[in-house]
């Protein structure tokens, strides 16, 4: 598992290891799992922020704030708050944007994720 | 990576002595690293990936804690708890509710729907380590309550069947009502205050003419009453009497019971009333001790208690217990009682008393005895307001349809 990553600002590998007890295995399997679900969640969250569905959207950003709390990414992790607390209060004024900012943090954990893994 | 099934058991579920943990979240990555903080803890894991699933996990595995997710698809966490809570088999389940609310109002939701504690999304894996370990160390009392509850269950129905059993007994010494000798009928009421009770009554046929009939009431309710007052029935019976007392004397067959019952370490004694008829030579013959509930009600209407102030039995062996006589006559009717019966309080404190009593018996006149005899318990129990006695209560009508000529 590379560690290039540990000092980037994306996501702190020392504090995600450390909540899976430096169970490198388990966080292999973990980033296996959001690699698999989270671009789906964010899809959804895509398409409810389109149909202008609150609920929806709360509830993918929600299942997404899950998975990204485990990895330590405080960018992407308040990106994801940003749209589900504004989706929980109903109001999708900014809807697109806070969404567009989620992408762009939720990408780069993807990213930086993968080169972990490898 | 396959998606993982909708309910995981991560161990096997033969490896029993194990603590087991079920993680219900939809969200897997999170739920991933849950189990596997709580599987290096040494607990056995089940997971689920929804409220149902998790539901039906948990009437199946029966785990030690369930921690389950606020927020899911179709069953939330709080609609998870109610579920739970109204689901008898389940009710005691431990629930730790994960959420990212940390709003009072939120909190406070959560347990009143049915969560035991929180755990936040973001806790560390200390925090997680507590808080697992505070459930468990609840969840661990609680089985022991519910063990020990069931126990005690098992235990109280044994007794009761017991109780049942004695009680059965009990009410065999019972005289069946009817003709007891040409021209004399009885009929009786038997109400014991806990399934098992200390007031006996019983007749005794000294010859084709005469018969004695007595109602004793043993201090205190339950077993030991009801074994003293079999024990006390055995003395009564017609040989033993005539072994130890020689006499169908009522007075000389009190005074020699006191001698054999004495008080006993507790305290506990016997009232009693114990009545000879003599329907040839028209007299009802009478001793009592320290017992009130008898009296006689005459065809012309005068009632009349046959009452004696004097120790009931076992205060003082010297004590000598007289017999009363007094002449009876066709449509006489003799009731003997317990105190329970006249003692009987309404939801003020106010007691019914023998006043009321006698009341009620000049009220119903000489309609058919059955229905005084069954017309006084009822008022009794109108009066008290509820049907279960505090005390024992026993009523045994006596009447004489017609004098057999001595001539």
């Amino acid at each position: 598992m590379s560690e290039r990553l540990h000092h980037d600002s994306v996501f702190s590998l020392e504090e995600a290891l450390a909540r899976v007890d430096d169970d490198r295995e388990t966080f292999q399997m973990m980033i296996e799992l959001f690699m698999e679900h989270g671009p789906k969640d964010l899809a959804d969250a895509q398409a409810a922020v389109g149909a202008g569905n609150a609920a929806g959207v709360a509830r993918s950003s929600h299942r997404l704030k899950g998975a990204i709390l485990q990895f330590c990414a405080p960018a992407a992790l308040q990106a994801c708050k940003a749209l589900e607390e504004s989706a929980k209060a109903g109001n999708l004024a900014h809807g697109e944007r806070l969404y567009a900012a989620l992408e762009l943090e939720f990408h780069r954990l993807l990213a930086a994720l993968r080169q972990a893994r490898d | 990576m396959p998606i993982p099934a909708a309910v995981t058991t991560f161990r096997n579920a033969a490896e029993d002595g194990l603590r087991t943990v079920l993680v219900v979240d939809d969200e897997p990555t999170a739920r991933m690293a849950l189990a596997s903080r709580l599987k290096r803890l040494g607990y056995r894991v089940i997971e689920a990936g929804d409220g149902k699933a998790g539901l039906e996990a948990l009437r199946r595995e029966r785990p030690d804690l369930t921690i389950l997710d606020w927020m899911m698809p179709e069953m939330d966490g709080p609609s998870f708890c109610e579920q739970v809570r109204q689901d008898p088999e389940l009710l005691s389940s431990q629930i730790l509710m994960m959420t990212s609310h940390d709003r009072p109002e939120q909190i406070a939701e959560g347990l009143a729907r049915g969560a035991d504690d929180f755990l936040s999304k973001a806790a560390s894996k200390y925090e997680i380590t507590a808080r697992v370990q505070a459930g468990m160390r609840t969840a661990t009392l609680i089985q022991r309550l519910e063990d020990v509850t069931e126990q005690i269950r098992r235990k109280q129905e044994v007794l009761e069947r017991e109780l049942q059993s004695a009680a059965h007994y009990v009410e065999s010494l019972l005289p069946a009502p009817g003709t007891l000798l040409p021209g004399v009928q009885m009929v009786h009421a038997y109400r014991p205050s806990l399934g098992l009770g200390g007031d006996l009554f019983n007749v005794v046929p000294w010859s084709e003419d005469v018969m004695g009939l007595y109602l004793l009431d043993a201090s205190g309710h339950g077993v030991s009453s009801a074994l003293r007052s079999a024990s006390f029935s055995t003395f009564l019976r017609r040989g033993n009497l005539l072994h130890h007392v020689g006499s169908n004397d009522p007075g000389a067959i009190l005074t020699e019971a006191n001698k054999q019952f004495p008080l006993t370490e507790d305290g506990n004694y016997f009232t009693i009333i114990f009545a000879r008829l003599d329907v040839r030579a028209r007299t009802l013959s009478y001793a009592t001790a320290g017992h009130n509930g008898a009296l006689l009600h005459r065809r012309s209407g005068e009632v009349r208690w046959m009452t004696k102030p004097n120790l009931p039995l076992g205060f003082d062996p010297s004590t000598t217990y007289l017999m009363e006589e007094l002449p009876i006559g066709s449509d006489d009717r003799l009731y003997l009682l317990s105190d329970g019966l006249y003692e009987v309080p309404a939801s003020n404190g106010e007691l019914w008393g023998q006043d009321r009593l006698e009341q009620t018996v000049r009220t119903f006149g000489h309609r058919p005895l059955a229905e005084v005899v069954s017309g006084t318990i009822a008022e009794a129990i109108r009066w008290q307001g509820h049907e279960h006695f505090p005390d024992d209560v026993a009523m045994m009508g006596v009447e004489l349809t017609e004098m057999v000529s001595h001539e």
